[in-house]
């Protein structure tokens, strides 16, 4: 057993936990099951979380791995019940079907509009490679990603307000 | 008030429908129809008077716990000693079971049930045949067929237990093509059942005589391969018994009346004894449509006295869930200089794998659709399902449509080419018209083909230079 701490949405957390774990089996375990897990080998992105800023495949990254780390989960998304401007965007443009990939779609736009609100579509196709939807075909999240990044550089690059 | 209101509003929709209808009908028939007594009113779709939420935009009621993270699918949901079960699958795609040995698994700490195919009480189900083992037990029909499981306190261990189950099997002879399948000295994979286990016929007009008429006949086989219908949710269950043997299964299983009745004849259970309880489902696409592994889990569930769950890693999701069929399609079609259908003969040869499933409806949808949206007006369609000792193939999406679909529009493309006429015009020529009759002579309602193509053209820019 191996004892992590990690900083998960900003709370500090801790545990003991047999070296072979994932990063994602671990935030389930910890009840945060936003975070899903699709295919365990880091193809469909279901499982993608933020670590140190950075977007990962939850399923490929050891628990230990991230000992000392800040991850941003989903749940992380919105402040107080004020909704991420993606959120809101995703809601409005009916860009989830199942939902099942929506947790990781938005944790890998997150980091590209972190990084570039103003990101063009082509950039967003690039930053979304990662992630797999079998419902939507797409369209709706690009044009969700690309209005929550116009709002978000409207404010300047700040998310929630 | 409000009520007088929309009252009045619906009259006068129907009052301006009626006008329409009368308007229609004088129009088309001249005045021999328009001395026929009180005609049938035909009532005009008026989007948003008849019907204010077409076309509206509604947000979507779990837009929002989708985004949060807070819908619950039944990987998020867990009981209070909760087990985890795996799966044992077959390394033969046709074999005899010779023995299986479970004593190793059973012996090792954490593991609380296992459980073989003898333990099914009824060891068969199937939409239309129950041509499939729940778990195979003297005989497994394809590699992802399951021969035993395990429900343990961590998936790592019940992994772990199911790598220690020793099965001995025989191999027998398999057959993997369908067309071989069909051959009369091939191995019968459902001994003594024929490989062919269901055909499909549609006979109109004389095919033969359309042939002998036409300026150009074209032939050609085309096939296409399985699909798998990869929902990002892998399949997934929870079985639980309460102390009065009362069974609750959660489980994304799209047609939860039929896994219940499924369930009841698998576990030979009255089905007032059993709730399956639907829940948010990531991703159905017609592989979700009838039980895979819940009646294991329902076993393991009894045997341990605890909740069991199961979730299909996505190597179990391709071996074992269903496909969409592979068909092999052999269109003969016989056309004017024109390029007008005078009749066309279709054989399709769906590649159903181990198990019936949904072949029955599929085929017969395939069958239907062969001719495609044309006026075909001497038609011979022959359809065949056969087993191979493959994964099995099931509902998905349109049901054999999207297949036979692929062939007449090739072949529409086909003819153009070899007639030199646009592609466009020869499919507006032999299109559905309203009133046209069906190859079984349903006669259609509301055929807006050549609306659709026409637009479609023109939105797309087909008349323009360099297309």
């Amino acid at each position: 057993m191996i004892e992590v701490n990690i900083t998960v949405n900003g709370e500090a957390r801790t545990a003991e936990v047999p070296p072979e774990t994932t990063l994602l089996t671990l935030l389930r375990d910890w009840g945060l099951t936003g975070t899903k897990l699709g295919c365990d080998e880091g193809d469909c992105g279901a499982c993608t979380v933020l670590l140190d800023g950075m977007s990962v495949n939850g399923c490929l990254v050891l628990a230990g791995r991230a000992n000392g780390c800040s991850v941003s989960t989903v749940e992380g998304l919105s402040v107080d019940g004020r909704l991420h401007p993606l959120q809101e965007a995703f809601e409005q443009h009916a860009s989830l079907q199942c939902g099942f990939c929506g947790p990781g779609i938005l944790m890998s736009a997150k980091e590209l509009l972190d990084a570039n609100p103003s990101a063009s579509k082509s950039e967003i196709r690039i930053a979304l490679s990662g992630n797999l939807c079998r419902c939507t075909g797409y369209v709706k999240i690009i044009d969700a990603v690309a209005e929550a990044g116009a709002k978000m550089a409207a404010h300047g690059g700040q998310s929630n307000g | 008030m409000v009520e007088k209101v929309k009252e009045a509003t619906r009259d006068t929709v129907l009052e301006t429908a009626t006008l329409e209808a009368l308007k229609d009908i004088d129009v088309a028939g001249g005045g021999a129809v328009a001395r026929r007594k009180a005609p049938p009113p035909v009532l005009k779709p008026e989007a948003r008077r008849q019907t204010p939420s077409v076309g509206q935009r509604v947000p979507r009621p779990d837009s929002r716990p989708h985004g949060t993270g807070e819908t619950l699918y039944i990987d998020d949901m867990t009981l209070p000693g909760m087990l985890f079960a795996k799966v044992k699958r077959s390394e033969h795609a046709h074999a005899r079971i010779v023995s299986v040995d479970t004593s190793e698994a059973e012996a090792m700490a954490g593991v609380m049930a296992v459980v073989t195919g003898h333990d099914v009480p009824v060891n068969s189900f199937g939409p239309s045949y129950q041509d499939q083992p729940i778990l195979a037990d003297t005989k497994v029909f394809h590699m992802g067929d399951g021969v035993a499981a395990v429900a343990a306190i961590s998936e790592q261990i019940a992994e772990q237990a199911v790598e220690r189950i020793k099965v001995v099997y025989e191999p027998l002879p398999a057959v993997f093509d369908p067309l071989e399948a069909m051959d009369e000295n091939a191995p019968k994979i459902h001994d003594p059942a024929p490989n062919i286990y269901t055909r499909k016929v549609i006979k109109k007009g004389d095919v033969e005589q359309a042939f002998a008429e036409a300026d150009l006949v074209l032939e050609k086989r085309f096939s296409t391969q399985m699909v798998e219908h990869v929902p990002i949710e892998p399949h997934a269950a929870i079985a639980s018994w309460d102390s009065s043997e009362r069974l609750t299964v959660w489980s994304a299983l799209g047609r939860v009346t039929l896994g219940r009745a499924d369930l009841a004849r698998t576990l030979d259970l009255p089905i007032n004894r059993i709730r399956v309880q639907s829940t948010f489902v990531g991703g159905n696409f017609g592989g979700k449509n009838e039980i895979t592994m819940e009646p294991v889990l329902a076993l393991l569930a009894r045997k341990a006295r605890r909740p069991v769950k199961g979730i299909y890693t996505r190597h179990d999701e391709f071996v074992s869930s269903t496909t969409r069929h592979p068909f092999i399609m052999d269109y003969k079609t016989g056309v004017t200089k024109a390029g007008r259908i005078l009749g066309r003969k279709v054989r399709l040869v769906a590649d159903g794998g181990a198990y019936c499933s949904w072949s029955e409806t599929a085929l017969g949808k395939a069958a239907i659709l062969s001719a495609g949206p044309y006026v075909v007006d001497n038609l011979h369609v022959d359809a065949y399902a056969v087993y191979t000792n493959k994964t099995m193939a099931g509902a998905m999406r349109g049901f054999g449509a999207p297949q036979v679909c692929f062939a007449y529009e090739s072949q529409m493309d086909d003819i153009a080419r070899e007639l030199a006429i646009d592609p466009l015009e020869i499919r507006l020529l032999n299109a559905f018209d309203e009133g046209s009759p069906s190859p079984t002579g349903q006669v259609l309602e509301s055929v807006v083909v050549k609306n659709s193509l026409l637009t479609a053209a023109d939105r797309f820019g087909w008349k323009e230079p360099g297309q």
